[in-house]
């Protein structure tokens, strides 16, 4: 396997309220390879967009990254300053968020908005940065992209808005691109749409890419290997069909058999996980999924565990060679 | 949009003549009038002079003839200054408010604009607390307590500046310091709620996003989304300063409009009082329109449409 495009190192990141310090992410490390899909999945509050905005450091003003580091291209990102880290962000690394709604500034043309990331990363002429931008939106299938330019985004469905966002955040060819929920906010039809979009751009331009999300339909569709994030920490990590057919941390079975089967005529009823995610303003000093864990032991409670494994790795004391025998976790049924 | 603006400006219209008629009748319903002073006149000249200003016809009949005067533009005759109009009692006394008023406006977005955006920047550091510290005392205390103290303080101890009087530029000085100090206060504070209610906008981290510089993301993305709450106080400001302040005007002896039109209440100047009403309400009624046209500047999403008129 080639060299990594970003190797994320025990990143930790912490917000600052009256509350006190939330540690939203505590130590997390995954690579990305080139021309590969890498999906993070988790519930709200499993940190993983909160990592994800820690990679380009764009953290809202109470946020801040305790430690760790992300190497990118020979640098690690964590260290730049400023002024470097601009000269990457939207040009080597791009990046879609959740909502396109709110995502886009509704005073500026879509044109202008697509064109000023051009112009501030490319030696490019304003003529020479509306053909770009048109270009773009032909990539990302706008219609009549040249008339488009001119409009605002409050003239555009949410799916379309998405589109200019993707074409934004491919606008310089990025070597990495970071979808942070990228169908979240859009209607089930259009989610498939901008999912296969991305998938299609991400053969075709032959760019990394990290898909957040929390949807583990959207993940089995596209991504080629999974981070599943819990209490800010990385729970278990694989390719993707490794992780459908044999998970090995508890988290991630249960994750899976929550999720409704239609295939499946049995009128059984959802799974879900019982309990609540930890407070991370008090982060447990174990494993964070204990309390809601069906094989928790007294060592899950008194230390956290280790990542057990190459290859397909969780973050579980059942895979110690000397935790007892669980069927369906640490056992292969015969 | 000629269409919206012909339609505003006929409603302008529409509105000025409920202003006229409404003033027209109040103030005649008020005891007294022009020629009813202290120094009781005889009857006979008290009659000549409501004879000459037809102050003897029937009410309808002197609104009617003020009506046709205003439709040609004439203010009619003031009462109390005989021989001078009443249009030029308002391009005598114009220039001077104006001048003043539009310095205290310029006071207003050049220090209250950039003041705010200082303070948002530095959020809960000392050049916030420190702005908003002196925009919470120019908004708390009285413009003519500031007036009077900086009087006190600049011209009579010091003599930096002259007590009273345009006649150079130090003149301007602490008019335009004590007209704009409240709206400076003001606008300072809102630019700076405003752009920190931005700032945590999501196009705001798309910007940043995108590898814009700072300048790029404050400027172009967030000032111009902040500036709409600005623009619209910014409006009746400048309506408000550039016809002037009765209580500024009076402290530095400013023969501004302000001033003439407090007095002609007093005097019971009907004209005087009718004509300033008529010009302030106008000045206002076209800077609440200039707000309005340039909101559509400012935000693409407001269509200004005959629907909105």
């Amino acid at each position: 396997m080639s060299a990594p495009v970003l190797s994320v190192r025990d990143l930790k990141t912490s917000f600052f309220s009256q509350r006190g310090e939330v540690q939203a992410v505590r130590g997390v490390s995954f690579d990305v390879h080139p021309g590969e899909i890498l999906g993070i999945v988790g519930e709200s509050g499993s940190g993983k967009s909160i990592t994800c905005m820690s990679i380009l450091r764009l953290l809202k003003s109470t946020g801040r990254i305790m430690g760790g580091s992300a190497n990118f291209d020979g640098q690690d990102l964590m260290a730049l300053d400023q002024g470097d880290l601009r000269d990457i962000r939207g040009n080597k690394i791009g990046m879609i968020f959740q909502d396109p709604m709110t995502s886009l500034n509704p005073t500026l043309s879509v044109g202008e908005q697509v064109m000023e990331t051009i112009l501030r990363h490319r030696k490019a002429t304003r003529a020479e940065a509306r053909a770009r931008a048109i270009e773009l939106f032909e990539l990302v299938r706008i219609p009549s992209a040249a008339e488009r330019l001119k409009s605002y985004p409050h003239e555009f469905s949410g799916g379309m808005r998405q589109r200019v966002m993707i074409a934004i955040a491919l606008a310089c060819d990025p070597k990495l691109l970071i979808a942070d929920e990228p169908t979240t906010a859009l209607d089930v039809t259009i989610q498939r749409q901008i999912l296969l979009l991305l998938k299609d751009l991400q053969k075709r331009l032959g760019m990394a890419v990290i898909l957040i999300t929390h949807d583990l339909g959207v993940i089995a569709e596209v991504t080629d290997r999974i981070v599943v994030m819990y209490g800010g920490l990385v729970m278990e990590t694989g390719p993707v069909h490794d992780l459908f057919a044999t998970p090995k941390h508890p988290y991630t079975q249960g994750l899976l058999a929550s999720v409704p089967d239609l295939r499946d005529d049995t009128h059984r009823r959802l799974t879900p996980i019982p309990g609540s995610p930890p407070d991370m303003a008090h982060p447990p000093e174990g494993c964070p999924f204990t309390a809601r864990c069906p094989h928790a032991m007294q060592q899950c409670q008194a230390a956290l565990p280790p990542v057990f494994g190459e290859g397909q790795g969780a973050r579980c004391w059942l895979h110690h060679p000397d935790a007892p025998k669980v069927a369906g976790v640490n056992e292969v049924a015969a | 949009m000629p269409t919206y603006i012909l339609q505003r400006l006929g409603m302008m219209l529409l509105t000025l003549w409920a202003i006229v008629t409404l003033t027209f009748f109040l103030m005649h319903a008020v005891p007294g009038g022009p020629f009813v002073s202290e120094k009781m006149l005889a009857p006979e000249i008290q009659a000549a002079l409501n004879a000459k200003y037809g102050l003897d016809q029937p009410i309808w009949a002197q609104y009617i003839t003020y009506l046709k005067g205003i439709l040609t533009l004439d203010l009619g005759p003031s009462f109390k200054y005989p021989g001078v109009s009443v249009n030029k009692m308002i391009a005598d006394g114009l220039p001077v408010t104006m001048r003043t008023g539009l310095l205290a406006v310029i006071a207003v977005v050049a220090l209250g604009v950039p003041l705010g955006i200082i303070a948002a920047l530095n959020r809960n550091k000392w050049p916030d607390t420190t702005v908003m510290l002196i925009a919470t005392i120019g908004v708390a205390i009285p413009s003519y307590v500031i007036a009077t103290v900086m009087l006190y303080v600049f011209a009579l101890r010091l003599g930096w500046v002259p007590t009273f009087g345009l006649d150079n530029w130090r003149g301007y000085i602490l008019p335009v310091f004590a007209l704009s100090g409240f709206w400076v206060s003001f606008v300072a504070r809102l630019t700076r709620s405003s752009l920190l209610e931005t700032f945590e906008q999501d196009y705001m981290t798309t910007a940043r996003a995108k590898g814009l510089r700072p300048g790029q993301v404050l400027f172009k993305h967030g000032l111009r989304n902040s500036l709409v709450p600005v623009v619209t106080v910014l409006g009746p400001v400048v309506a408000n300063l550039i016809t002037g302040s009765f209580v500024i005007e009076q402290i530095f002896a400013l023969p501004g409009i302000g001033r003439q039109f407090v007095l002609s209440i007093t005097n019971r100047d009907y004209t005087a009082i009718m004509g300033i009403t008529i010009f302030y309400a106008a000045a206002l009624m076209v800077m609440i329109l200039i707000v309005d046209l340039l909101y559509a500047v400012l935000d693409p999403r407001i269509k200004l449409s005959e629907a909105s008129a």
